[in-house]
């Protein structure tokens, strides 16, 4: 498989405490990955720091694009920024949306942000939205959706600009079990049918068990890594394999 | 124990237990209210002390005087009781770790409030006393201003008691407004939120404000038959009124009718969010800059009359001559005052907006939106609806008397300069202020872990 993202030795301390201890960790295009550990152990430190959202205090975090691979480490933080927009998606645990706006504009504003205009960012937030089950809900204020409807708004915000790479930070924490199962299928399954990386962390085990593979941290160590052979990954293919045809126009959109 | 005396305890330990951290981030939160109480309390004992040499005047004139003086106040206390409130939701949001653990740990919503309150109040005494010290340092110069010819003079400076009984008000105006500023927040066990309510602005508003000003501009052109001088002032007193009414009435609705059409000519990510933002409370934005819609329209109306009348020339008497000009002078003071006002509750309110939005300003910056955008957006949120209420002010103004307006804008240009000056120096203040307000952002990126929950 093609490493998408892979850290080297990566190191970062709070006061007080180590949250990475000379971690190594490569993801590969394609594979859904959960990093679950206990409270503390690093895990969404691991996350914010592949996804350039914290700066390690040594290592070295590289991403291969299709023209060259990027230091992450040695980006400014406008350079970084412009990377979370145009190569990452994220999905929070609370949405982190924009309250003001309808879901079709929370979505086409990533789409926005990178210059699209305004009337294909909202055809294709549209589009986005129909495939994940919210067709017909577009125009409606995030207090107007239930809590799984608003982390579907999420999930199309994370990938609608066409992140190669989605970092969910305890996705379904927020929602009950029924919801929580939904919402995961909507990730996997849209992450999975555009051949996109998924990095999930997770205290859940069901979330774990559904990705492809599994990695534990403690202490600020990887102390296990199923690889891509976890017993675990047949799951996640079965779902991309079920994935019906992409019923629009753009490629990457799906039906749940 | 009752929630107030529960809260007399606590306010002060939780302050003396934040000591090692108030330097590092209390005083630059506290800042801005007390910066806004401050100004406010200087303004007030500007007024105050400009005022009071009317009434140490006791001819058949000083009532006038007397009259337009409490009127200039009444035009203030507005975006006061604005800013007041919009200090104590500050005071609240800065707070909110504590507040909610607080509810964590059983205090009644009650005491929370009582706490913010006293937090509130004893923040706006600081203010109030650094405003007094403003005065004390503005009052020399406050001494020149000329009123009936005269400059004030000594007549600038209010005695002790005075001083003491305004900072006594601004307490109280400060402690009031807090309370009834935080009905619009939630303290949970949970954290504290913003309460949002469906927000509408009726079409009906604009209807009923147009009626209004129709009868306005009937009364007004039938001004030379009322006759009795005493009955033509009464009649202009009561347009004036109607016209204030109108602009209340119409405010929200225009704001939103505007915010509706820029929604649908945005083209860029921050006209987006800032039409939506408009849209998300038309009241609450015009609650920030409705005060400048009423000073805008006498700033204008008073001004172009003021004017007019300055031109009678012969058969004017000097007495008159003087009133005309000093009410000139008083209207541009009293705009200005307002225009400070809704700076700093612009300033203010934005501050709070930033902490109540923080998690998800982080939560933006993570997903690559710049921060340049995310003020851009919050400045344009701002200064959009206080453009359009200043300029339909002041040109409803400007048709309500436009008969007169054509003649001043030939015979008196100045009145014109001067009347644009302090327009734009008040929008120059109210930019900067939020500015100061949204600086805040940079500030809350720079600690996400404040704001964003992150397991190490």
């Amino acid at each position: 498989m093609n490493a998408i993202l892979h850290a080297q030795q990566l190191t970062k301390h709070y006061p007080g405490s180590i949250a990475l201890d000379h971690v190594d960790f490569t993801a590969n295009a394609g594979e859904s990955i959960a990093i679950i550990g206990p409270s503390g152990s690093g895990k969404t430190t691991l996350l914010h720091c592949l996804a350039g959202i914290l700066r390690p205090d040594a290592g070295a975090i590289t991403l291969n694009t299709p023209s060259a691979p990027l230091r992450l480490d040695t980006l400014g933080d406008a350079a970084l920024s412009r990377l979370r927009r145009e190569e990452f998606g994220f999905v929070f645990q609370q949405g982190m949306l924009l309250p003001e706006l309808t879901a079709v504009e929370n979505v086409a504003l990533a789409l926005m942000l990178n210059g699209t205009d305004r009337g294909t960012s909202e055809s294709r937030a549209a589009e986005w939205l129909g495939a994940l089950g919210l067709a017909g809900m577009e125009q409606r204020r995030l207090g107007e959706l239930s809590g799984g409807q608003v982390q579907r708004v999420a999930i199309a915000r994370a990938q609608v600009t066409g992140a190669r790479v989605v970092f969910a930070d305890e996705p379904t924490g927020a929602l009950d079990s029924a919801t929580s199962n939904e919402v995961l299928d909507v990730l996997l399954r849209s992450v999975a049918a555009n051949s996109r990386t998924l990095l999930v962390v997770t205290h859940d085990p069901n979330v774990a068990a559904r990705c492809q593979r599994v990695v534990e941290l403690r202490d600020g160590r990887i102390v296990s890594d199923s690889g891509s052979s976890s017993p675990a990954s047949g799951q996640a293919d079965r779902l991309a394999q079920a994935a019906p045809a992409a019923p629009t126009s753009f490629k990457g959109a799906f039906n749940v | 124990m009752s929630s107030l005396s529960m809260a007399l305890r606590l306010t002060p330990y939780l302050a003396r237990s934040s000591g090692s951290s108030l330097r590092e981030t209390g005083l630059r939160d506290a800042g801005l209210p007390v910066l806004a109480f401050g100004t406010v309390t200087a303004l007030l004992l500007t007024v105050a002390g400009g005022s009071q040499v009317f009434w140490s005047w006791s001819d058949d004139i000083a009532g006038t005087y007397q009259a337009l003086a409490v009127v200039a106040m009444v035009l203030l206390i507005i975006p006061l009781l604005t800013l007041g409130a919009s200090a104590a939701r500050l005071a609240a949001r800065r707070r909110d770790d504590r507040l909610a653990s607080l509810r964590l740990l059983g205090a009644n919503s009650a005491t929370v409030v009582w706490m913010t309150v006293i937090e509130s109040t004893v923040l706006a005494a600081v203010g109030a006393v650094a405003g007094a010290g403003l005065y004390a340092c503005m009052a020399p110069f406050l001494g020149l201003i000329q009123f009936r010819g005269q400059a004030i003079g000594s007549h600038a400076w209010l005695s002790v008691p005075s001083i003491l009984g305004c900072i006594l008000a601004v307490c109280v105006l400060a402690a009031a407004s807090a309370a009834l500023g935080l009905r619009k927040v939630v303290v949970t066990p949970l954290g504290v939120r913003t309460r949002q309510t469906a927000d509408g602005a009726h079409w009906v508003r604009g209807l009923i404000a147009a009626v209004v000003v129709v009868i306005g501009v009937v009364a007004m052109g039938m001004l030379s038959s009322f006759g009795a001088f005493i009955v033509i002032i009464a009649v202009m007193g009561g347009c004036f009124g109607l016209a204030l009414l109108a602009l209340n009435l119409m405010g929200p609705w225009i704001l939103r009718l505007r915010a509706s059409s820029q929604l649908k000519r945005a083209k860029r990510p921050e006209q987006l969010l800032a039409a939506r933002t408009v849209l998300e409370s038309p009241k609450e934005s015009w609650r920030q800059v409705g005060g400048v819609a009423m000073t805008s329209f006498v700033g204008v109306f008073v001004g172009v009359g003021m004017a007019v009348a300055d031109t009678m020339g012969p058969g004017a008497t000097d007495e008159t001559a003087l009133l005309v000009r000093d009410i000139n002078t008083g209207v541009m003071i009293t705009l200005l005052g307002s225009f400070l006002m809704v700076a700093c509750s612009a300033g203010v309110n934005q501050a709070a907006a930033v902490l109540d939005r923080a998690s998800t300003l982080v939560a933006l910056d993570r997903v690559g939106m710049p921060l340049k955008l995310m003020v851009a957006a919050r400045v344009k949120a701002v200064m959009s609806p206080l453009f359009l209420v200043a300029g339909i002010s002041a040109a409803a103004a400007a048709v309500l008397v436009l008969p007169l307006t054509g003649t001043v804008l030939l015979t008196q240009p100045v009145v014109f300069l001067t009347i644009g000056g302090v327009f734009a120096a008040g929008f120059l203040l109210v930019r900067l202020a939020v500015a100061a307000g949204t600086a805040q952002i940079g500030q809350v990126l720079a600690r996400p872990e404040r704001y964003a929950s992150m397991d190490s």
